[in-house]
């Protein structure tokens, strides 16, 4: 690969990790340093220097760019915590069904007492990630169980399917809060 | 608790020094050598532009575009200026290390 086509392959892989706002500053002040180099050391070594910075600099401008795609982190850290909640319930089914002895799980106040504080650290935790991702999380619980609720032909004892309605999503809100009034970071 | 009022983060407070520092000529490349040539230590490009989009999006700088030229490729410069809040927390983070390493032996420059 030659040196020209060495840097163009290069200069296009970081303008497009880089910001859209941020491609054209950065780029000219990367052509403008190499120019100072090529001048004052070997063509080489400016190559090397320019090879090293766009190395360098992609990971953290790739993060810049995902991190102003807020709405997109928000809904993956969402998701993840569900899945979390998900892993947390099952296992809590577990537990129940292997302490107790009853074959299945059978609409248990117990599941649902200790599947609360364990909702609400999951929300508390994808609030440190993104701010919103435990209203999301909320929300996507309150669509899920309501589907669920619809959808089932089991006969679920009322106080299970409101108590379930509430426990999941109230627990996310509740995270969110408790996340909201820690103290400021530095 | 305001913007100004929190700590910068070490390469936060080092990039809105050198900017103070560059005045009229801050921009990307700029800032970088300048906190090469003060420090010692490689900074990437990649790094000084991240912190001073994070510090325009908490409002402690603010930039404009400059005229394209031919010794760019034809692209403009980003220059930054501080803005009040940003020397606000330059001024609240150099009182908090003043504080903290007050009567600390051993600080002095050799």
């Amino acid at each position: 690969m030659t040196r020209h086509r060495a840097l163009s392959v290069a200069t296009w892989i970081l303008s497009r990790l880089a910001p859209k706002n941020e491609r054209d500053p950065l780029v000219g002040d990367l052509i403008e340093e190499y120019a100072l180099r090529s001048n004052a050391a070997s063509s080489s070594a400016a190559l090397r220097w320019y090879m090293k910075q766009v190395v360098t600099s992609a990971p953290l401008l790739l993060r810049v760019r995902l991190a102003r795609a807020a709405w997109i982190s928000t809904i993956g850290a969402a998701l993840l915590a569900y899945i979390a909640v998900a892993v947390a319930e099952l296992s809590v089914d577990w537990a129940i069904s292997n302490w107790t002895a009853v074959g299945t799980f059978a609409y248990k106040p117990l599941g649902l007492i200790m599947l609360f504080p364990m909702v609400i650290l999951i929300g508390y935790v994808a609030g440190r990630f993104r701010r919103r991702a435990p209203i999301v999380l909320g929300v996507m619980m309150l669509l899920v169980v309501t589907t669920m609720m619809l959808s089932t032909t089991e006969s679920v004892p009322p106080w299970y399917g409101v108590a379930y309605f509430v426990v999941g999503p109230a627990a996310a809100f509740i995270g969110a809060a408790l996340h909201s009034l820690r103290p400021a970071r530095w | 608790m305001k913007t100004r009022d929190n700590p910068l983060g070490s390469l936060e407070h080092v990039v809105l020094l050198a900017v103070m520092r560059l005045g009229s000529d801050a921009y990307g490349m700029t800032v970088r050598r300048e906190i090469e040539s003060a420090t010692g230590r490689e900074i990437s490009i990649g790094a000084v532009y991240a912190t001073l989009v994070r510090l325009e999006s908490k409002g402690l700088v603010k930039s404009y575009t400059g005229e394209p030229t031919a010794e760019r490729g034809g692209r403009a410069k980003r220059h930054f200026s501080l803005t009040a809040d940003g020397k606000g927390a330059l001024r609240t983070t150099h009182e908090v290390l003043r504080k903290m390493s007050a009567g600390l032996k051993g600080l002095q420059p050799t």
